[in-house]
C-alpha cells in the first residue's frame, strides 16, 4: 500500500468541491453565502460571513501566482465593500451578515512568498487573511489541507522627519558585565578631566 | 507502514501557528543564508578594525564560523591578518566591491555559500561609512548593523548619522550599538540611552544594545601584534568585554529576518 505523498492540486473544479468542505476546519466560524460572483472583472469563488457578521471574499489561487491573489483579494473586498448595502437590500440578506462590519478577505493558494506575504501584512487592520493549501494523495483519496498563514506584522515605517512627538519606546541598555568585570582599579574609572566631577563629589 | 492521514501529517504540514516541522529523525534544518553583520568603519579606523577582527574570533571561540568579508582596498589591513583562514574558525575574505550594492552581493554569496557548513555562524562585513551615502539596493546587507561608538558628544553624533543612514537605506534594519572606552558600566548606559532616545525620537526607531568594550592596554598590545585579545590575554577585561558582546550577537542570530 503506497503511502500518502504530497501531490499537485487537482482541476480546478474538483480543487473547490474538495476546498468547501474543508474550509471550516481552520475557520470553524466562516460561513459561505454565495459562490462564483462575479465582480469587477473575474468572480469571486465565494462570500462568506464571519463569526461578527463581517463578509468575507474568499479566493483560491494557483502556485506560483500567489502575490497576484493577493492583490485580487484586496481588489474584490474594495469592490464589494461599497455594494455590500445595496445587496443585501436587493436580495434576501444571508443570516449574520451586518453591513456596517468591514469586509474581509481570505486567499487561499499552495505557497506565498515573502512579497505577497508582506503585502497582505499592509493590508489595514486584518482584513486580508492567507491560507496555505496543500493536496495528499492516499491511495485513491486525495485530501485537501489548509493552514493558516498569519501575515508578519507591520514594521513601523522609518520616519525621516519623524515630529518630536512620535513615540517609539527606546530599546534598554544591555551587558552583563559590572564594574568589576571591567578591571580597571578606581583612579582608572575616574572619568577624563574633560568631564570633572563636581567639586566636593567622592569618585 | 502508515495507516492514516494523522500518521504522516506532521512530515508535511507546519503545525497550526508554528514553524514548518522538519520530518522526524531529520538533522535540524540549517538556514540558507547565514546572518550578516554590517559593521560601518573608515578606511583608518584601526581600534574599530581590531574590534570587528576580535569579535570574529570571540565568536568563533563560543563555537560559531566568523567570516570578515571586507573590500579589496583594505589589504594589507594594519590589523587584520591576510586573506584567508584564521585562528579558530575564523576567516578574513577580501572581496574587489566598490560600492555598497557590489558588498552586499559579495556578503550574501558568502552567507550562503557558508551556511551548509556550519551550524552556527556570521559573516561580518566592513562596510566603508561614505558608501551607505551611494545608491544600489542594500537591504540584504543592512538588515542587520553594529556600530561602535564611544560616549563622547562628537562620537555619538556620528553614530546618530550612521543610524540614520542605515535606516534610510534599510526600513528594516536592526541597527546595535556596542559603547567602547567607558570606564564605568554606568557612563556606558547614559551613553547608549542618549542615543536610543535621540534615534528613537528622532527617526521613529530605536538602536539596540549589544553592550560595550573595553580600551585598555590589551587592545593596543593585540593591535600591534595583530593577536587577537581573546586568545593572547583571555581573561582581561576586553576579553570578557568582547565575550559578552558576542554573546548577544550570538543570542540575537536567530531572530527573524537577521539570516
Amino acid at each position: 500500500m503506497p503511502e500518502p505523498a504530497l501531490c499537485s492540486a487537482p482541476p480546478r473544479a474538483e480543487l473547490l468541491r474538495l476546498l468547501r468542505g474543508r474550509l471550516s476546519e481552520p475557520w470553524p466560524a466562516l460561513r459561505i453565502v454565495a459562490e462564483d460572483l462575479l465582480a469587477a472583472e473575474t468572480p469571486i469563488d465565494w462570500v462568506g460571513v464571519d463569526a461578527d457578521g463581517s463578509a468575507v471574499v474568499v479566493l483560491v489561487g494557483e502556485a506560483g501566482r500567489d502575490l497576484e491573489l493577493v492583490a485580487r483579494a484586496l481588489a474584490h473586498r474594495a469592490w464589494l465593500a461599497p455594494r455590500l448595502r445595496g445587496f443585501l437590500q436587493l436580495a434576501q440578506a444571508p443570516a449574520g451578515v451586518r453591513p456596517e462590519a468591514p469586509v474581509r478577505a481570505l486567499a487561499l493558494c499552495p505557497a506565498f512568498g515573502a512579497e505577497a506575504v508582506a503585502a497582505a501584512g499592509a493590508a489595514p487592520g486584518g482584513t486580508l487573511s492567507l491560507g496555505v493549501l496543500r493536496c495528499l494523495r492516499d491511495g485513491a483519496v486525495l485530501h485537501v489541507l489548509l493552514e493558516p498563514l498569519e501575515p508578519a506584522p507591520p514594521r513601523p515605517a522609518v520616519a525621516r522627519a519623524a515630529p518630536e512627538s512620535a513615540s517609539f519606546a527606546p530599546e534598554p541598555f544591555r551587558t552583563r558585565l559590572t564594574d568589576a568585570d571591567l578591571g580597571l582599579a578606581d583612579d582608572d574609572r575616574a572619568e577624563p578631566e574633560a568631564f570633572p566631577a563636581p567639586v566636593g563629589a567622592r569618585r | 507502514m502508515a495507516r492514516n492521514l494523522d500518521d504522516v501529517a506532521d512530515y508535511f504540514l507546519p503545525r497550526a501557528g508554528g514553524a514548518l516541522v522538519a520530518p522526524r529523525g531529520a538533522p535540524p534544518e540549517r538556514p540558507a543564508a547565514l546572518p550578516i553583520l554590517a559593521i560601518p568603519i573608515g578606511e583608518r579606523d584601526v581600534v574599530r578594525s581590531a574590534f570587528a577582527w576580535n569579535l570574529a574570533v570571540e565568536l568563533a571561540r563560543l563555537g560559531a564560523s566568523a567570516a570578515l568579508l571586507a573590500p579589496r582596498g583594505d589589504e594589507p589591513s594594519p590589523v587584520w591578518p591576510e586573506g584567508g583562514p584564521g585562528p579558530m574558525d575564523t576567516e578574513v575574505v577580501l572581496c574587489d566591491a566598490r560600492d555598497l550594492a557590489a558588498l552586499g552581493r559579495a556578503a550574501l554569496d558568502l552567507a550562503v555559500a557558508r551556511a551548509p557548513e556550519c551550524e552556527r555562524g556570521f559573516v561580518l562585513v566592513r562596510v566603508p561609512p561614505e558608501w551607505l551615502h551611494g545608491n544600489g539596493d542594500a537591504r540584504a546587507l543592512l538588515r542587520w548593523v553594529l556600530l561602535f561608538t564611544a560616549g563622547e558628544p562628537r562620537e555619538l553624533a556620528e553614530a546618530f548619522a550612521l543610524a540614520k543612514a542605515v535606516m534610510a537605506r534599510s526600513a528594516g534594519a536592526r541597527v546595535g550599538v556596542t559603547i567602547h572606552g567607558a570606564r564605568r558600566v554606568a557612563r556606558a548606559e547614559e551613553s547608549f540611552r542618549r542615543l536610543a532616545d535621540a534615534t528613537a525620537r528622532q527617526l521613529g526607531r530605536s538602536v539596540v544594545s549589544y553592550g560595550l568594550l573595553v580600551d585598555d592596554l590589551h587592545v593596543y598590545r593585540g593591535i600591534v601584534a595583530r593577536r587577537p585579545i581573546g586568545l593572547e590575554h583571555p581573561q582581561s577585561a576586553a576579553a570578557r568585554a568582547l565575550r559578552d558582546v558576542a554573546q548577544l550577537l550570538m543570542e540575537d542570530a536567530g531572530r527573524p529576518g537577521l539570516a
